[in-house]
């Protein structure tokens, strides 16, 4: 290029514009194509709906920890409630509730060994960093009588599935 | 040009011979550099060698200034890529053998543990060295312009060289891997709005499996390694196009002083060192303060790197790198830590997520690659702590920061916003927590102190001088000070599981 900016006409200055821009966007297509491709589409990491025991084996009271589904049962005497064991602060697997064999939910305690945050039977938040409360999810009976807990179906601490 | 090299008296022949012979001079086109002319020609002729210049200011060589911290880096790096490929040969990133495959590292593979020592200890080094190189670039205010834009590069290759430690630490596939990892990349959950989607990135799911395993891989073997190469030959490339490293201004030189020009009437000078403003070696400088970079650099050079080989070879003999028992994803070891250099940051995400994982993170980047361009005049560039009251500066901000860290601590331990408030929202925990405290604190500190001394240079040193004290000690105290469930305890009470 000889002329410098202000000798061109200005027919070859809106040319040349365009054809910048139009560089920029032909680049803009590929970058995000290559941002996509590193999205997962499909991810094989386990089941999201947890098939447990059946019903009978969980004794009013009892408090199953299961640290390999990561989720924590409670038989109460209302019926069933499930919890995540994930903790809500960087996701470790938070240790088993402790408390009395069917102590309230207000009475239960379980720690995260990371950073220590604290909570109570209903996934409240006592202590330490974590942002919100324990994820309970949604507890319901497979045909052949077994608790099946649905992990991506979030529902209030206090609902139980009741038989 | 080729001049025959005058046979030494009292050397022997065979040595002549073997320096300077037909196959000698097709690859380095002359016979050893025993003269001033070869001597320059070397550092011209030789790839490898062209990186430096002819010849090196006095003031670069001294240890007391540099340290050789740099060179000491780019030797880590070296050795790094070199064990690291050997690794490669024994290691498959699966989540089925990554750990088995160590261990046959260990205990069946011919120097394996050696290798896989010196690899994880010359990791560890290069963190802390690379850290050390970036405090002596601030202390001797070397961060100046024109250096401007390379001080921004090494804060990007210290981001770099943590992402390989990062990144190296999942593929054992231990407990310490699997857990340091998950607790990591949440913590890259935290920023608003795009959290979530960095960690999908990283992770290529939602755990840590498969999926993250080749992913950390990839980057730990190929994309950082790359991009760090890139960003050390721009580092290197414009030390020398700024001049070599930063000294003092010199005196003024007899030809500044009385004459017209700046010119030296005792150097040649070549169109290039013409053609710019203030290129390299057009400053006022006096021949006499300058050596020949063959021997005096390259054999310096040499030496820091048989040093840094002998240590590490010492270390990797007599300690084992760390293998834990095989990942468990159902359940974390207690405590479950970062890797050292990770800690400090981990105690301040033990107060708030956001605090530790965003907002101080954030405040330490933007703030070093933001402070040759606040802080621009060229007050005490070369010189350590710039002046004494630099010194006392830095001294009282290093000693000022110690009892409010422990302060801030101890309240957190009996007072913090969820034992005062069980169950108190989300919102206070982020804003009173020692960590955001003390970045208001340091803020303020530094403005004051800027305001008394009217030096952006005073304000930086305090500063700098408040983030590095108290990330020490928080470091000190993860390391020490945190046993099971992150409870505080005493070192003397730990059960020996880190
Ligand atoms: C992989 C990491 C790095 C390597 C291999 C490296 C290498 C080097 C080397 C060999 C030098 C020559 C002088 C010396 O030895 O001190 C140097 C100078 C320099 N480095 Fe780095 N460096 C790294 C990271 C950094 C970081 C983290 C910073 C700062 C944020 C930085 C900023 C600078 C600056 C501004 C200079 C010029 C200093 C002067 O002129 O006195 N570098 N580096
Ligand atoms: S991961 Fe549970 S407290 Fe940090």
């Amino acid at each position: 290029m000889t002329a410098s900016m202000d000798e061109q006409t200005p027919r070859r200055r809106m040319l040349l514009g365009l054809g910048w821009i139009s560089f920029l966007i032909s680049l803009l297509g590929p970058v995000l194509a290559n941002v996509r491709f590193l999205f997962p589409n499909v991810v094989y990491e386990g089941e999201s709906v947890l098939k447990l025991d059946s019903l009978e084996k969980y004794t009013v009271g009892s408090i199953t920890f299961f640290a390999d589904k990561k989720i924590v049962l409670f038989r109460e005497k209302d019926g069933f409630r499930a919890c995540t064991a994930v903790c809500p602060h960087l996701r470790c697997v938070i240790s088993p509730f402790v408390g009395a064999p069917g102590a309230s939910p207000d009475i239960l305690r379980a720690r995260c060994p990371c950073h220590g945050s604290t909570f109570d039977g209903r996934g409240q938040v006592l202590g330490g960093p974590a942002p919100r409360g324990l994820d309970f999810f949604l507890v319901t009976k497979s045909p052949d009588g077994r608790v099946v807990v649905d992990t991506r179906k979030v529902v209030a601490p206090s609902e139980h599935f009741k038989l | 040009m080729v001049t025959e090299s005058p046979q030494k008296p009292g050397r022997g022949k065979a040595v002549s011979w073997l320096r300077d012979n037909r196959v000698v001079r097709s690859i380095f086109r002359r016979g050893y550099p025993d003269n001033d002319l070869d001597r320059a020609a070397v550092m011209f002729s030789n790839f490898f060698l062209h990186v430096l210049p002819a010849r090196t200011h006095v003031h670069s060589l001294k240890p007391t200034y540099t340290w050789g911290l740099g060179v000491i880096s780019l030797f880590l790096f070296i050795i790094l890529l070199g064990t690291g490929s050997l690794l490669m040969f024994f290691y498959v990133p699966s989540t089925g053998r990554a750990y088995s495959d160590m261990k046959d590292l260990q205990f069946v593979v011919s120097y394996g543990v050696v290798l896989r020592n010196l690899h994880r200890w010359a990791a560890h080094a290069m963190v802390a060295v690379v850290f050390l190189h970036m405090c002596r670039v601030f202390y001797t205010a070397s961060y100046k312009a024109p250096r401007e834009f390379n001080w921004v590069i090494g804060v990007l290759l210290w981001g770099a060289t943590l992402m390989m430690s990062f990144t190296g630490y999942l593929l054992p596939w231990d407990q310490l891997a699997y857990w340091a990892i998950t607790v990591g990349s949440s913590i890259a959950s935290y920023p608003p709005l795009v959290g979530e989607y960095i960690r999908t990135l990283m992770l290529g799911g939602d755990t840590v499996g498969q999926n993250a395993l080749i992913r950390f891989y990839v980057m730990h073997v190929i994309v950082l390694p790359g991009i760090m190469m890139i960003l050390m030959g721009v580092h290197f490339w414009r030390i020398r196009k700024d001049g070599g490293l930063s000294r003092p201004p010199a005196p003024p030189s007899d030809a500044a002083r009385g004459e017209a020009a700046a010119f030296s009437p005792h150097k040649t000078y070549m169109l290039v060192e013409l053609a710019e403003g203030k290129t390299p070696m057009v400053d006022a400088q006096a021949p006499e303060e300058e050596v020949m970079s063959w021997p005096h650099t390259v054999f310096r050079m040499l030496v820091v790197f048989v040093g840094v080989v002998a240590v590490l070879s010492a270390v990797a003999y007599f300690f084992d790198a760390p293998l834990e028992e095989l990942a468990n994803p159902d359940h974390p070891p207690n405590p479950a830590k970062a890797p050292w250099y990770f800690l400090g940051l981990q105690e301040i995400v033990s107060y708030s997520a956001l605090a530790g994982g965003v907002i101080v993170p954030a405040a330490a980047i933007i703030g070093l690659m933001t402070i040759p361009y606040v802080d621009r005049d060229p007050e005490g560039q070369g010189t350590w702590f710039t002046s004494g009251q630099g010194r006392r500066i830095t001294l009282w901000s290093v000693v000022a920061v110690i009892p409010v860290v422990l302060v801030l601590t101890w309240l957190n331990e009996h007072y913090a916003v969820r034992i005062l408030v069980p169950g108190a929202s989300q919102i206070w925990v982020d804003l009173l927590n020692p960590g955001t405290i003390l970045i208001i604190l340091f803020a303020a500190g530094s403005l004051y102190i800027w305001r008394r001394t009217g030096s952006s240079r005073m304000g930086a040193l305090a500063l700098y001088s408040y983030f590095l004290t108290s990330y020490l000690i928080y470091t000190l105290i993860g390391l020490y000070f945190r046993g099971a469930n992150w409870a505080w305890i005493w070192p003397w009470q730990a059960t020996g599981l880190h």
